[in-house]
């Protein structure tokens, strides 16, 4: 083997495999979507959602409500089933 | 007369079979969008992925079958004060007697669970108490799915089955 298909060998082709591959990994890696994990202290801008089983199970009386439109309906208040219990907590 | 010319004669004059609303066009594996409602397309750029709000609904609907009651979780700002706020949107669930409201405020860093009269026979404060402080714990650690699905796990078992 002349020095020249040496270096052809085992320089030129591994670096070439190497660029290649590096190259497609770059390609793919910004074909990512944005990181949308949710990080203490970081903002979480999400529109409100609201997850039910059943969609319909939320009163129609108030109309289409979206978590923030519910949240301004304030005026339209029904009459308290009776007291309510829960929790509070913060993090 | 052809199977094909059997479907079409069956079809005319009648609902479609599929979602789609004319023949042609993309195929619903290609934009399964078509079947989904305006809040499942939001749901989709939330914070969660698809596989997290396949075990969410999930983990609602399993409740909900369960327990007999009706399991609901808001993710979102609640306006000052959080307590009525959370209180309100609890209010204007169907049956709200037996209704429990988790309402995750990830900005805000608050957590409330609302139970409704009845269902607060079956998940006493303690135990709402208890699944909350867990769901905290999972949220400050950024895990907001894991926290929710646990939480509403350790709700729907303090109530037991109906």
């Amino acid at each position: 083997m002349s020095i020249f298909s040496t270096i052809l060998v085992f320089a030129v082709t591994p670096l070439a495999v190497v660029i290649v591959i590096g190259a497609l990994a770059a390609l793919g890696g910004s074909h990512h979507r944005p990181d949308r994990r949710y990080r203490p202290g970081r903002p979480y801008d999400f529109a409100p959602t609201w997850f039910l089983a059943s969609p319909a199970q939320v009163s129609p009386a108030l109309g289409k409500t979206s978590g923030a439109q519910a949240l301004e309906s304030g005026e339209h208040r029904q009459v308290r089933p009776g007291p309510v219990g829960g929790a509070s907590d913060r993090w | 007369m052809t199977v094909g010319e059997q479907q079409a004669f069956i079809s005319v004059g009648e609902q479609p079979l599929t979602a789609l609303d004319h023949p042609g066009g993309p195929t619903l594996s290609e934009q399964p969008e078509l079947t989904m409602s305006a809040e499942s397309i939001a749901a989709l750029d939330g914070p969660f992925s698809t596989r997290q709000l396949l075990r969410l609904d999930e983990a609602l609907r399993v409740a909900d079958q369960q327990t007999g009651l009706t399991f609901s979780v808001y993710l979102g700002e609640l306006a000052e004060p959080t307590r009525e706020s959370a209180e309100q949107l609890h209010r204007q669930l169907e049956g709200a007697a037996s209704a429990v409201l988790v309402a995750v405020s990830p900005n805000q860093r608050i957590l409330e669970i609302v139970t409704g009269s009845d269902a607060r026979k079956r998940i006493s404060d303690r135990d709402a108490k208890l699944a909350a402080l867990s769901m905290s714990a999972a949220f400050a650690g950024g895990d907001l799915a894991g926290g929710v699905l646990a939480g509403l796990d350790q709700l729907a078992s303090h109530a037991g089955r109906h």
